[in-house]
């Protein structure tokens, strides 16, 4: 397990690479002087001379991609141009705030996606059935931001229950009552992604009741709703671990609309800003962040999926 | 349910075609007396804050909802299944192709298309190729795991062994057999495609302001969502119900695909 | 009193909201302690048959429409569903056509035979264990420590079968239903999997029923046989006397089929023409559009069951005719 755990992390390292170039040359890509750019509208001709000798623009383009590949493995992406501190220090800043909603996110994605679905697959053609699955296909139509404003119409502003936007540290005055700020914004960004796990374990539920051991396990005189969870579900959490992966992809691209909605201080709110601000170096610094989560992630989803299916060898 | 679907995307293509010839007001005439009017006559949307007309504005969307759905498709279709065929059938090439894909997909496809849209200008075509860029990395993968599968067959080494050239096999016996699933994947893009390009108007980073599109027209108003929440109400529910239907169609053509494919197209 | 007692029993197939019948009421009984095999070509309707005995056709799309199965003097039909799953994989058993996928692949073969113990009987699951490996070691497989920790993935095809029956004995069943338990299996693996049924059969003194579309598995094992034909018991008869003496036409031509490779044979036999469709609407004896003997009379009335002995009987108009 931990040798094959290494083996998918070395494997990672060409992807990584690739992508770190992709997000190098990025800023490359744009017309005009990195240094200019990197700057901002702000700077002068003479600012702009001192940064590009300082970033070693001068030198060979490869030679400056190392230097600065050099840096960001020691967790040093730069200066944020629009707040003047290290990049690093920026993202940090916006880590608790994504995090805690990706976890909220998650509780609420796993106690009305999995119930739901295994109800429609036990369920299966009846009107319980086409309400769960037709329902879960309505809201992953909804547009995220779309839902984030109703639910702040509804909840906050007409009903005042929540508040509508922000979100304090829980290490500020209110502590862990402050997660009611995260409240709204989670079950916006959980009803599309939930939506996707309802009907995953339905399909593939469905799937594997028509197997045949499961026939067996009932000859077995079982009671239904054990057959149903030890054997159907257990075995349908296979395909759904299989498809965690997608899932966590849409669970970030969704986070970067909501956290906008919500005006939540988070990593996906903060990509939105700099690339408003042309703010380059945190940009590159967050998405090669994002990447690397990304990516870690997908090997936990890998490693998820052999540990459910003992018929996947770790070799 | 999918017929349902059907029809009204229908009449999302009927408007969008016919959008000049039946909108009651122009969709760029400001109108300061008439700000945020309520639904009604001769207002049947309302209008929004700069007494533009919802309604005739909802119907030129229909137009944007077409060429970007469209758009999308045939760009992630045409480039990710041409690289993803390719990449199986000469399996070298694919190697390295598809690692290429590996890493655009190492980028969560949001980011992928903010990244992408920060290098371009805020267009209609950029939009829309950049939405296509980012299917295709996932049309190149599920094409190369088909073709893959189809390579295996027998009807192929039959093929070779009546001496076909590679673009007759290509082209003329295994392309045919991943229509069906094209069309499945087609029509889940079309969705996808239709929400991403809604998110990306509303973070600004999607077509430029002054188009009338569904996605702009939330975004603009979000704003007053308080004073006139009907701003919202009627583009919103015009994206949903078109993204509904083409899931459901998409879903639909799913069930009724050949059971060796099934399970390489992840729809909703 | 019989062990089992299927009487009339008649299922159907909801295709489209209408019930298409495809067994049309048949009777039949087990003995305990015996052997009843069922044999006919697939789509008799003789799986059907043994999966309403073992009460797995709920959920699906397969109704029973009338008749009654009676077990140890219970009938299954209206017994409460608690307590007929109380009986479901204790008292009677069943092991299926497919070792490969009848087993789930996730759980190790060991739990999986103790997750029937610890159903039916009130034991720790250390005991269950040690039970498992005990039902291994009967079933003949080597090493029953090792392999109870195995993956069924890990077992071959003869392996997985025998780990069925170890599971399907796990409660001392009176009755093992065996619904073409060696059909997927290498012709070797096959008699060595009877064979072993046949040994397990005298050291426990249960009954089994045997589903197969194969005559020669049948007259190996059988004390009894009932031959299925369209929805049907067509024939029914001791294995000695079935095999002496075969009255129905059908029976005739299945037997003819079967390639004997100790003997030359100048032409193999197969039985002319197709077997009507589910649910076709057909006048007359079910055979007749296939028999080489038909006469007018044939195609006009059904016929009933004939003795043609006290213990044999055909539903044939002219049983016995034309013996080869």
């Amino acid at each position: 397990m931990l040798a094959y755990t290494f083996k998918r992390l070395l494997a990672l390292v060409p992807t990584l690479l690739a992508a770190s170039v992709l997000v190098f040359l990025f800023v490359h890509l744009i017309p005009g002087d990195p240094a200019a750019i990197l700057l901002g509208d702000s700077a002068t001709p003479e600012d702009v001379a001192r940064l590009s000798r300082e970033m070693g623009l001068d030198r060979p383009i490869y030679v400056q991609y190392f230097i600065w590949l050099g840096n960001a493995l020691q967790g040093d992406f730069g200066t944020s141009v629009f707040f003047r501190t290290p990049v690093m220090e920026v993202i940090a800043g916006g880590a608790e705030t994504s995090i805690l909603l990706a976890l909220l996110t998650m509780v609420w994605i796993i106690l009305l996606g999995i119930p739901i679905g295994v109800l429609s697959a036990t369920r299966h053609g009846t009107w319980v059935d086409q309400l769960a699955s037709g329902g879960a296909m309505l809201f992953a139509s909804v547009p995220t931001f779309w839902l984030g404003l109703y639910l702040i119409l509804i909840f906050a502003v007409w009903l005042g229950w929540f508040p509508s936007s922000g979100f304090p540290s829980i290490h500020d005055e209110g502590g862990l009552l402050n997660l009611r700020y995260l409240l709204l914004p989670s079950m916006t960004l959980a009803a599309p992604n939930a939506a996707l796990i309802i009907r995953l374990v339905r399909a593939s539920m469905l799937d594997v009741q028509r197997e045949d051991h499961v026939r067996t396990a009932r000859a077995k005189g079982l009671h239904p709703a054990r057959v149903a969870i030890k054997h159907v579900f257990r075995n349908a959490l296979i395909s759904v671990a299989a498809a965690f992966g997608f899932t966590f992809a849409a669970l970030i691209s969704e986070a970067v609309v909501t956290e906008t909605v919500f005006s939540l201080p988070g990593v996906g709110r903060l990509v939105v800003q700099s690339i408003l601000r042309r703010d380059y170096p945190v940009i590159q610094g967050v998405i090669l962040v994002i990447v690397c989560l990304y990516m870690v992630i997908n090997l936990i989803v890998d490693l998820a999926y052999a540990w459910l299916d003992p018929r996947v060898s770790l070799k | 349910m999918a017929t349902i679907g059907l029809i009204w995307l229908c009449l999302v293509l009927f408007a969008a075609v016919a959008a000049p010839l039946i909108v009651p007001f122009d969709p760029l005439d400001i109108d300061p007396v008439n700000r945020l009017a309520e639904p009604g006559w001769p207002h049947l949307f309302g209008t929004d804050h700069y007494g533009r007309d919802t309604f005739s504005r909802s119907l030129y969307g229909a137009r944007m909802t077409m060429f970007i759905g469209v758009g999308s498709v045939v760009f992630a279709l045409a480039t990710g299944g041409l690289i993803g065929m390719l990449s199986a059938y000469f399996i070298r090439l694919g190697n390295f192709l598809m690692r290429g894909i590996d890493v655009l997909m190492a980028f969560p496809a949001l980011l992928l298309a903010l990244v992408l849209m920060t290098l371009l200008e805020r267009s209609v075509t950029n939009t829309i190729i950049v939405i296509g860029i980012v299917y295709a990395t996932t049309t190149a993968r599920i094409l190369f795991g088909m073709t893959l599968k189809l390579k295996r067959e027998v009807f192929i080494d039959a093929a070779i062994c009546s001496g076909a050239g590679h673009s007759s096999i290509l082209f003329r016996h295994i392309l045919p057999n991943l229509i069906s699933p094209l069309l499945v994947q087609a029509s889940f893009i079309f969705a996808f495609a239709q929400l991403q390009a809604a998110a990306l108007d509303f973070l600004g980073l999607g077509l430029p302001p002054e188009v009338p599109s569904w996605g702009n027209m939330l975004s603009e108003s979000r704003i007053y969502v308080t004073r006139a929440p009907w701003l919202l109400i009627f583009p919103g529910l015009l994206i949903i119900l078109s993204v509904f239907s083409m899931n459901m169609v998409g879903d639909a053509m799913r069930d009724s695909m050949d059971p060796r494919f099934k399970d390489d197209i992840a729809g909703v | 009193m019989a062990l089992l007692e299927v009487k009339d029993l008649a299922i159907a197939v909801a295709v489209g909201g209408q019930l298409v019948p495809v067994v049309h009421g048949v009777s039949f009984t087990v003995e305990a302690g015996k052997t009843l095999g069922i044999v006919g070509e697939s789509g008799c309707g003789k799986s059907l048959t043994s999966l309403a005995i073992m009460g797995l056709l709920e959920g699906s799309q397969v109704r029973i429409t009338s008749g009654s199965i009676l077990f140890d003097g219970q009938d299954m039909l209206t017994l409460p569903a608690e307590r007929r799953r109380a009986i479901m994989g204790a008292d009677m058993a069943m092991i299926f056509q497919e070792p490969m996928t009848s087993l789930n692949p996730v759980y190790r073969v060991g739990e999986q035979i103790a997750e029937s113990i610890l159903q039916h009987r009130k034991v720790s699951k250390a005991q269950a264990r040690e039970r498992a490996i005990e039902l291994l070691r009967l079933v003949r497989i080597p090493d029953p420590e090792g392999r109870v920790d195995s993956f069924p993935h890990q077992l071959s095809g003869g392996m997985r079968q025998r780990v069925m029956i170890a599971m399907a004995l796990a409660c001392d069943p009176k009755l093992l239903i065996a619904d073409e338990p060696t059909t997927a299996l290498d012709v070797t693996v096959q008699a060595r999997i009877l064979d072993l049924l046949k040994e397990l059969q005298d050291e426990t003194g249960m009954a089994i029923m045997l589903i197969s579309h194969d005559l020669g598995v049948i007259a190996e094992t059988c004390d009894d046989v009932a031959v299925m034909y369209w929805g049907k018991i067509i024939e029914t008869a001791p294995a000695d006397e079935l095999f002496s003496t075969m009255a129905h036409p059908y029976t005739r031509g299945l037997m003819a089929s079967i390639p004997v490779s100790d003997r030359e044979v100048e032409r193999l036999e197969a039985i002319p023409s197709r077997v009507p469709m589910l649910g076709e609407k057909l006048d007359g004896c079910a055979f007749h559009p296939r028999c080489g003997r038909a006469r007018p009379i044939c195609s006009d009335i059904d016929p009933v069951a004939i003795a043609v002995s006290p213990s044999h009987f055909a539903r044939c108009h002219f049983p016995g005719e034309d013996q080869a």
